[in-house]
Order: C-alpha cells, then structure tokens, then sequence
C-alpha cells in the first residue's frame, strides 16, 4: 500500500483489498480511512463490486445520494441482520396506524366537545336549566381507553428501530441506542410477533414519555372519577353521536395518504380547513333533536 | 441441469448459477424454481456468496425473513438504483412527524375544549425544511446521520 505523494492514505476500501487507492478511486471519497466499519457494513453486503456497478449505472451527480443511502442500507443491516430496512418501513408503518388510530379518537373527542360548546348557548336560550354537571356529556370520551394516552406519549420515540426479535439483539446485546428494544426482545423469541413488539417496547418506555402528557392524563382521570351520575340524556346524545360517526369517518379517510408512496406534502392547515368546514355542515335539526331530548328528559 | 436421483428440481439459485443443486444447499428452501426473478435480483444486488453469507449466519428459523428482507431490498434498489428501500423510509418517516404535529395540535384544543375555553386556535405552521445535512431533503429515521461520529463511538467504545 503506498501513498500518493505523502498526504492522502488509501480510503477504506482499498485499504480492505490491499491495494493502491487511485485518485480516480470511486469509493475514495465516501469511505475515509478512519470509516472502517462502515465501509465493512457496506462490503458485507453488497460487496465491492456491487457498489461499484451500481454508481457506474447512476449519474456522477447522483453517486453522493446513492452511496449514503447504501451506507444506511448496510448499517441497518448491520443492527438488524434478519430484516434490515424493511424492519424499519414495517415499524413505521405500525406507528402511523397507531397515530392514526389515535387521532381518529381525538377527533371524535374534539367533535363532541364543539357540540356541547354550541349546545350549551342554545339551551340557555331556550331558558333551560344548564347542565349541574358540565362534564355529562364525557361519558362517552371516558370510555377511551387509557392505553391511547401510552401510545401518544409513545409516539414521542417516532425515528427508532428501537425493537426487533433479532438474532444479533438477543444474543449481543450491543444496541447502545436501543438499550429499551433489547431488554423487551430477550422476552419475546417468536418470529412472528415481532410487530407487537415496537407497541410493547415503547409501551415500556411510557412511564418515561408520560410526564410530557400529563395535563391530558389529568383530564381523563377526572372524567373518569367525576362520570358518577349517569344521566338518561347521555344516552340519547350517544345515539345522536353513532349516527354522526360514518360521516366523520369519511373525514378523517380524506386526510390520510397511508397508501400513498408519493411525499406528504399536504399542510396541516388545509386539512384542520377541511375538517373544520365539514364540521359546520352538520345539520341543526339534529341540535335541535338533542336539546329537545334534554328538555323532555329533565322535566321529570 | 438434469436432476439427480433425488427427482427433485434445483433450486432457483443454483439454476441460475448452474451448479448442481445439493441437498444441503442453503438456498434451495427459500429460493423456489418457480420464482426464479427473485433470486436474480437479490444477485445481482447483493450476490449469491453475501447472502450465503448472512445466511448462514442467521438461525435457521429467521433465515427465511431474512431472504423475503433481502428480495425486498433487492427490488427496491433495481426500481430506485439512487436510494433504493430508504426512499420508502424516509417518505414514511415524513407522514409520522406530520401526523404527530397534527396529534399535538389537535390535542391542544381537546384541552381547551375540555376547560370550555376559547375555539380551537389554528393548527401550527408547517415544519421548516429538513435539517443541515440533508441536502437532499431526505430524512433518515434511523439514529445514524453521520457515519464518522458512529464510527468514531465504536471505535472508542471498543468492540
């Protein structure tokens, strides 16, 4: 191995194959010298060759592009020698249906809320008696489970491969990253389950996220502690509720791309504006159904 | 190849490499003659001897993830030769961080709502472009954004 006049040393690469690193060296400038793992990741497996041939396929300009991404490529692979990236684009995927699953129940929180918020104005102007208990109409919202308020705060570890039932992860332990992922993987050996694990691992890790959601948590412990007096207009709200569900439904279809492979690229403002709008659609006969309900029901 | 005694066909790998198909061959269970395509994508990316190796070094039972992993990133990286399978990471990626900042917001005005204080306020703005480092805009989940610094840390680290 000789230097090329004294002040660059070969790259990684041709210092794996013993060889004289040229200065028209492909690799040269994407593995350094002191990047030996990373190009030994690389090796492993694509192998030299392969790299190479697919950087002649690809445009100069295109080369620095492609070589991160092989890097990342073999790294992950490194991590996680059974399933590599495609671990990875499962996982992330489980965490949008869970994000999704979550906003779907927010959402139907939310509405009920701005029902009452409009109910209550109209019913004091009808001259009736307001609610003694203004949390009546939560019975509903108390019913949500307490596990989506784990996965919310777990949603906090979003960019983590942090678990795989990996062969490497339960026989090394050398995760330093994922210290979390690889406590919960000595547990779970089936090949199969390996898509609960990434709930269960950050599940695990909640008690750590949780204090960043603690107002929420506050809020639902009340409402389960205050939900004492079920009243029978709850349940005729309920019923008004169910029948407005399909219709939010095909609300909250619209704002979601999951199928899509094509950049997100949709604002957050345009998809609140069309929530927002559709909202305001609901009819007012059925307001006025619920409040003639409550008038009926309280008389007694 | 004519099969031998055993009357069973070779596997896909060892008919495209055209070697004799023996019994302890390490492809011939996930590697089936009847898709022969997937066993010359994940050559021509990775090559038969790499994936015998990582084969071999996985248990038995993963080995068969292992290939359906490799045959995926095998295809992804004929159809995208630039980013192969981490383009579909990092557009997924893209959905989480937004889908979050819309949980958050939305959350925000459950909280509000749940005080009866004002109307939901509007949602926040959209994210600022990606961070330095990226020029291309391409966010790479995984905890790993400089190679040196990783690189560095195990070498410290030791082994």
């Amino acid at each position: 191995m000789t230097l090329k006049s004294g002040t660059t040393s070969a790259c990684a690469a041709c210092k794996y194959q013993r060889r004289k690193c040229i200065p028209e060296c492909l690799l040269a400038p994407y593995f350094p010298a002191d990047q030996t793992k990373v190009f030994q990741n690389a090796h492993k497996l694509f192998g030299v060759s392969n790299i190479v041939k697919i950087l002649k396929s690809l445009d100069p300009s295109q080369h620095a592009e492609a070589m991160r991404s092989i890097k990342y490529q073999a790294n992950v692979r490194d991590k996680f020698p059974v399933y590599g990236c495609l671990g990875v684009i499962r996982q992330l995927y489980y965490q949008i249906q869970l994000l999704e699953e979550e906003f779907h129940s927010v959402l139907s929180q939310l509405e009920m809320y701005r029902q009452h918020h409009h109910e209550v104005p109209s019913q004091l102007e009808l001259g009736m008696a307001p609610p003694t208990n203004g949390l009546h109409f939560l019975t509903a919202v108390s019913d949500m489970p307490v596990s989506m308020q784990h996965s919310y705060s777990n949603s906090n570890n979003i960019g983590y491969c942090s678990s795989y039932v990996d062969s490497k992860d339960h026989n090394n332990n050398k995760n330093n990253s994922n210290s979390n992922s690889s406590n919960n993987n000595n547990n779970n050996n089936n090949n199969s389950s390996w898509i609960q694990h990434p709930f269960l691992a950050t599940n695990n890790s909640s008690s750590s996220n949780s204090n960043e959601n603690n107002p929420l948590m506050a809020i639902q412990s009340q409402l389960l502690v205050s939900n004492t007096q079920p009243l029978v207009i709850q349940h005729e709200v309920v019923q008004d509720y169910d029948e407005l569900h399909p219709f939010f439904d095909t609300i909250d279809d619209r704002q979601f791309f999951i199928h899509s492979k094509e950049p997100y690229d949709s604002s957050c403002e345009d998809s609140a504006k069309e929530t927002t709008q559709a909202i305001e659609l609901v009819p007012n006969n059925e307001l006025k159904n619920a409040a003639a309900c409550f008038s009926l029901t309280s008389v007694h | 190849m004519s099969s031998s005694s055993y009357s069973s066909s070779p596997c896909a790998a060892c008919k495209f490499l055209r070697r004799k198909c023996m019994p302890d061959c390490i492809f011939a269970p996930y590697f089936p003659p009847e898709e022969p395509q997937k066993f010359a994508n994940v050559h021509k990316i990775f090559g038969a001897s790499n994936v015998s190796k990582l084969l071999n070094e996985v248990p038995p039972f993963q080995r068969e993830d292992a290939v359906n992993s490799l045959a995926y990133e095998a295809e992804a990286r004929l159809k995208d030769p630039v980013y192969g399978c981490v383009g579909a990471i990092s557009v997924l990626q893209r959905q989480v961080i937004t889908l979050q900042r819309e949980l958050d917001a939305t959350n925000a005005n459950l909280f509000r709502y749940a005080y009866n204080e004002m109307p939901p306020l509007r949602p926040p703005q959209p994210p600022p472009p990606s961070a330095a480092g990226q020029s291309s805009g391409f966010c790479y989940p995984y905890q790993w954004n400089d190679p040196s610094d990783e690189d560095n840390e195990r070498s410290s680290g030791g082994n």
